[in-house]
């Protein structure tokens, strides 16, 4: 390459670079650096108490048929933290961490070269019917066969503190919350199907 | 007029200066024998998966994997392009058919990254930086330094710019990187986050009982965060020194001595550690991307004659 072509190429990639930050562009291999940058002021710090026998077993699912059994991650063929991730996040319609960093404090121009209306998140997804869809996918049940799983079910408790108490380094007081998600499959989206989350 | 000559000459003294083609061959090598460690770390948790286990429909593919119409994991797949990646890696170290090697390089990355972050949609930034270099080195002439293919071919010599320019867009880049990541922080969460008791503490608190509490009311692990985590005062001298490395981290590109450099860096380097032993921020690899701060000529002269000692060959005498 010419001198000239390299100062064209690093023009054209600072160029890049630096509209990955102000348009807040999250697409590997660009990025405007999101990560940890989310802060949210809270009285309360709500610590998940782990249950490696229930996580062990997985998510508990009835069939088309009407029998009932449990899906780990073994049976996905998937890494521990990604199942961990599906069962207390995506099964409570909790996405991932970059869609929480890309509907924060979005700039108007940021709002308006998306075209988003007010109030329209820049990333939402329909998690309940990726669920299935990836479930009843990756087992290979088709909508028509008796095993298709119908209904999901996830169960986990939250110790919930104060943040005064913990400062006081004082972890006995804490409120117990227990979560339940129990999510049904919609017959509507059969018309969906063979598209996936495409 | 005048100012237009100043800005071009800043630029060309920025950009065009300081490495030799030595140099810029080297810096191959060390970042592939740094990649070679980088791509398992990276990728283990793909790799602990049966190979002839189920096939999984991803939750939400990351955008090329939708834009391509990949929808699910070939597990025996993710084997064989690890594989042909530590290969290629390999083949970038010793210079062999070099671009080929990067390209490959890239696009195993690219793919196994894809799989990885597809199956849950948590999509991780720890590649970035490595993935910018690729592709600087990839637009450069590295292969022709330092390399098997200069065995076999006669290249005309690299002038500096030619060696220069790849070198320092890189180190732009990583200043950048955390230049960035202090604007991301106001963005999202204005200046709140660098309190005593912001973001960094709730961190702390949240990491430490994120492993449960036992049946006498103590940590099961992690108590390090917790003990940190009551001192607000602490934290907030915590807090501003990440401010304070992270907006003058670009001051690293004007820093003439190598010393002072390393100091810097060495300081960066202990403060991965410390976000990764308090709270579980797993960038603990990235700095063996810092080794672009410096000329490796020296350094891998001193490496060759202590190894050359080290293999019981005469050391070489001053003069002859």
């Amino acid at each position: 390459m010419s001198k000239r072509t390299v100062n064209w190429v690093l023009v054209s990639y600072l160029t890049i670079i630096w509209g990955a930050v102000i348009f807040r562009i999250d697409y590997f291999p660009l990025t405007w650096v999101p990560m940890y940058s989310s802060y949210y002021p809270d009285d309360t710090i709500t610590a998940r108490v782990g249950d490696s026998e229930r996580m062990a077993k997985g998510l508990l699912v009835t069939h088309r048929n009407g029998e009932t059994s449990y899906i780990s991650r073994k049976d996905l063929n998937i890494p521990k933290p990604n199942f961990r991730r599906l069962y207390y996040q995506r099964m409570f319609g909790s996405g991932p961490p970059k869609h929480r960093q890309g509907n924060r404090n979005l700039s108007p121009l940021n709002r308006w070269i998306r075209g988003l209306e007010d109030g329209e998140a820049n990333f939402s997804a329909d998690w309940e019917w990726r669920m299935f869809w990836s479930l009843n996918k990756s087992l290979g049940y088709e909508p028509q066969d008796p095993r298709f799983i119908v209904q999901a079910e996830a169960l986990y408790q939250n110790r919930i503190y104060r943040k005064s108490d913990l400062m006081k380094q004082d972890v006995s007081r804490y409120r117990m919350e227990t979560m339940e998600a129990r999510i049904r499959w919609k017959d509507e989206w059969i018309t969906r199907w063979n598209d996936g989350t495409l | 007029m005048a100012l237009c000559k100043s800005v071009n000459e800043a630029w060309s003294r920025f950009f065009f200066t300081g490495f030799s083609g030595e140099s810029l061959g080297l810096l191959r090598m060390y970042i592939g024998v740094g990649l070679l460690f980088f791509h398992t770390y990276q990728f283990a948790t793909v790799l602990g998966l049966n190979p002839t286990g189920a096939m999984f429909y991803f939750i939400e593919p990351i955008w090329y994997f939708k834009m391509l119409g990949i929808q699910y994991h070939i597990p025996i797949l993710s084997f064989i392009v690890y594989a042909i990646l530590m290969g290629a890696t390999i083949f970038m170290i010793r210079g062999q058919w070099t671009r080929t090697s990067i390209l490959v390089v890239i696009v195993c990355i690219f793919y196994l990254k894809g799989v990885r972050d597809s199956f849950s949609g948590d999509v991780h930034h720890r590649y970035i930086i490595p993935m910018q270099m690729l592709l600087l080195f990839l637009l450069s002439r590295c292969g022709e330094v330092h390399s098997r293919d200069a065995l076999h071919s006669t290249f005309p010599p690299l002038q500096e710019w030619e060696a220069s320019w790849p070198i320092k867009t890189m180190q732009l880049y990583v200043a950048l990187f955390y230049f960035w990541s202090v604007i991301a922080k106001v963005r999202m969460s204005g200046w709140e986050w660098f309190a005593g008791d912001g973001r960094i503490q709730e961190m702390l608190i949240k990491r430490s009982v994120r492993w449960g509490i036992s049946g006498e009311d103590t940590l099961v692990k992690n108590s390090l965060s917790f003990e940190l985590a009551q001192h607000p005062d602490l934290v907030q001298v915590f807090a501003l020194l990440v401010l304070a490395f992270e907006i003058a981290f670009p001051l690293i590109l004007f820093i003439k001595s190598a010393k002072v450099r390393a100091a810097f860096l060495s300081g960066v380097f202990i403060f991965h550690v410390g976000t990764f032993v308090l709270l579980d921020v797993n960038f603990i690899l990235i700095p063996f991307v810092y080794l672009i701060f410096f000329d490796l000529v020296p350094i891998h002269q001193w490496l060759k004659t202590k190894a050359e000692w080290g293999f019981g060959r005469n050391p070489p005498v001053a003069g002859t």
